[in-house]
């Protein structure tokens, strides 16, 4: 493998004001368009299998059909077609049939204790008289108050394992993420949906629980008709196809100084076993008429919840979210690759439940949206450098191990696309914005 | 409009009264309410919500468009002409006020008194200048307060989104010498919680500022209001959650602060029939 460079060359003469096509990074539609319900653009990628996620891999995108109407919108607008009674007789019968009397576990909910996880998990055990195990995969950084969210949940009455990873492996993970692919979320993401299955199999609990379902946000439609959790998600038939930060795990154990058992808490659980046990995957969310804004409530309520002492740049919200400090980055790596930033997501979701209107959507995004997040960053860069001295093999592999601020914006203007973005007089601005 | 008062407080000052007050947040068209300020749910029609509280006894009603900032927009002018015909005890009117003209258009439209925050964060200078123009009395500074250590506090703007890095308590000084006639106190943290006031915060302000200092957010039992009494003098309280919901009305916390010597303006039966 080559050396990860001190600096990208960016070719400006490709963001210059321009009449004729321009090119588009990642596989996204040459030409932006927005959802007239919501804000969110053709430009938003769907969920992907993370671990087969490479700087060469195509997006495929959001659908917004004829009408301009986006996916995520066509199934809120479903929903209100759904007879909630039917679909609570449908858990019921489901809990029936799972439900323990013998002193043990009956269902996984995996979760960090956020308003959403909280409700799944509260629910399940007071409503609906299950025995939920909970199990957390720890955010890269916890902020105070996501932890103390997350202390609640526990004592709210619930058992919980929580997977901390090696913080060496985790790190020189999300710097790989961010060199290859812009996307400091990425270790989360892989270890948070490998975790349950893997604990279902552990603990021989084959019911698994979440709250909400991915389609809510723009996964194909098909995906939300079926509860049952399709396992190209989180199971691998080969290891060889698995690349965690963009990098094969060839080159993460050759170059990168990692062994075997410093991935395994990325890699997915194996089919076989997961097989055997049986396991179910559901989404809470068919079933229960699902309200972020109503889980804040809840949470509040049966929990005493805190929302984020400020509202998290980049977005107006203080309750979504909020409990890792490299949030800040996921959203704004997204903004820098998609044109679509925090609050982008959190305004086409709450429009979508009926919290707030499009004008006010348009305005908050237009506000907020691709802010960029100082609060964290002199944290985030130390988290994100690979010193010598910590990782005497892996930080050869950088031509500047350290991060800092020239050399994340550096990286931004690289992982930028010219039928985005414009450069013009020393400012970057977006070719196109909602209205 | 003349209330009658009982004969034990007929010797009180007004600033020694408790006002109970109304708040009713708006957006939009909308009554909404939230917690910490935040997750905003519909209520319902602020207009029927104002004339029943006023109807019920409140002293004043306090409407707020918190998110007139978030949104960068200033839409309280409808709600205020249409309250006017039906709600006879002073109204103020915060959110979304940045200048002179807003605060003479809301005047104009009915309002008695100006709330602002965000702009005076920004530009201090126009408390005065509202001041200037239609005294102290029609300019109040409201505060969002969020503890950030034992006894300490800070402003915020924009809904409880924005910090501003100002002290509150210094801030409230200063927004009493720049010819604030009030302060207008939220805390952040009890708001819409139904836990109770933050009475040190309440206190802290109280004990230095010489204006009449009203405390909101918390609310959610009658104890509530003897605990606060207790600790900080404020010369009137906030409530939104429990009326909104239906939790109280204004005649049981009238009875409960006669009963524990809070003084309030008490409606005479006679008062209502003439309206």
């Amino acid at each position: 493998m080559s050396l990860f460079p001190k600096s990208r060359t960016i070719d400006l003469k490709n963001f210059e004001p321009s009449e004729t096509p321009l090119t588009a990074k990642y596989g996204l539609p040459e030409k932006v368009s927005f959802c007239q319900r919501c804000v969110t653009s053709n430009q938003k990628p769907i969920s992907a299998i993370e671990f087969q996620h490479t700087s060469g891999s195509i997006k495929q995108a959001i659908h917004i059909d004829d009408e301009n109407i986006c996916d995520a919108c066509r199934v809120a607008e479903k929903k209100s077609l759904i007879d909630w009674d039917a679909r609570d007789a449908e858990l019921r019968e489901l809990c029936d049939r799972h439900r323990s009397n013998d002193g043990s576990y009956d269902c996984l909910v995996p979760g960090s204790g956020g308003k959403d996880s909280f409700v799944a998990a509260h629910m399940l055990k007071y409503k609906y008289g299950m025995h939920p195990l909970t199990v957390t995969w720890a955010p890269h950084v916890y902020t105070e108050w996501g932890w103390r969210n997350f202390q609640r949940w526990i004592h709210a009455g619930f058992d919980n394992y929580l997977c901390t990873p090696n913080g060496r492996v985790h790190r020189l993970l999300t710097r790989l993420a961010v060199e290859n692919l812009f996307h400091p979320f990425q270790a989360f993401i892989l270890g948070q949906k490998s975790l349950a299955p893997k604990m279902a199999v552990l603990h021989q609990i084959p019911l698994v629980f979440y709250g909400e379902n991915e389609a809510e946000y723009g996964n194909p439609i098909g995906d939300a008709d079926s509860a049952k959790r399709s396992w190209k998600y989180f199971s691998a038939p080969e290891k060889s196809s698995i690349h965690l930060g963009g990098t094969s795990i060839k080159d993460l154990t050759t170059d990168f100084g990692l062994e075997d058992v410093d991935l395994d808490p990325y890699l997915p659980a194996n089919p076989a076993g997961l097989e055997k046990l049986g396991i179910e995957v559901h989404y809470l969310g068919y079933y229960v008429k699902w309200h972020p804004q109503s889980c804040y409530y809840y949470s509040v309520e049966h929990g005493g919840f805190e929302a984020s002492p400020e509202r998290t740049p980049g977005t107006y919200s203080k309750y979504n979210s909020i409990d890792d400090r490299i949030d800040d980055f996921h959203y704004y790596t997204t903004f820098i690759k998609y044109g679509i930033g925090r609050a982008t997501y959190d305004a086409a979701q709450e429009i979508r439940s009926g919290d707030i209107n499009r004008d006010e959507g348009v305005a908050l995004v237009q506000r907020f949206d691709g802010e960029y997040p100082t609060r964290f960053s002199d944290e985030i860069f130390a988290y994100l450098s690979i010193p010598e001295k910590e990782f005497p093999q892996a930080s050869k592999m950088f031509e500047q191990p350290i991060m800092d601020l020239n050399y994340f914006n550096n990286l931004a203007d690289s992982f930028r696309s010219p039928h985005l973005w414009s450069y013009n007089k020393g400012q970057w601005s977006l070719r196109y914005q909602v209205k | 409009m003349v209330s009658s008062l009982p004969s034990q407080v007929n010797s009180l000052t007004p600033r020694q009264i408790l006002r109970i007050i109304a708040r009713l947040d708006i957006k939009g068209a909308n009554l909404i309410k939230g917690i910490h300020l935040e997750g905003l749910r519909v209520v319902g029609d602020p207009q029927v919500h104002a004339e029943k509280y006023y109807n019920d006894g409140a002293d004043e009603i306090i409407y707020m468009d918190t998110v007139a900032s978030l949104y960068g927009r200033n839409n309280l002018l409808d709600v205020v002409t249409r309250a006017t015909e039906h709600v006879f005890v002073p109204m103020t009117v915060g959110g979304g006020i940045r200048s002179v003209e807003d605060a003479r258009a809301l005047l104009r439209a009915g309002a008695d008194k100006v709330a602002i925050n965000t702009a005076a964060v920004k530009d201090p200078s126009l408390i005065t200048k509202i001041s200037d123009v239609w005294g102290s009395s029609t300019i109040v500074l409201s505060i969002e307060a969020k503890q950030t250590s034992p006894g300490k506090w800070e402003a915020y703007t924009d809904n409880g989104r924005e910090r501003t890095g100002l002290d509150v308590v210094q801030w409230a000084e200063r927004g009493a010498q720049l010819g604030a006639g009030e302060i207008f106190l939220t805390s952040v943290d009890q708001e819409g919680t139904k836990n109770g006031f933050d009475c040190q915060l309440v206190s802290a302000v109280t004990k230095l500022v010489d204006i009449p200092v009203v405390a909101s957010g918390g609310f959610g039992k009658l104890d509530h209001l003897k605990e606060l009494m207790q600790v900080s003098k404020p010369t009137g309280v906030a409530i939104a959650d429990s009326l909104h919901y239906k939790k109280f009305n204004f005649n049981e916390i009238r009875a409960f602060c006669v009963s524990n010597n809070i003084a309030t303006r008490q409606r005479s039966a006679d008062e209502k029939i003439s309206q």
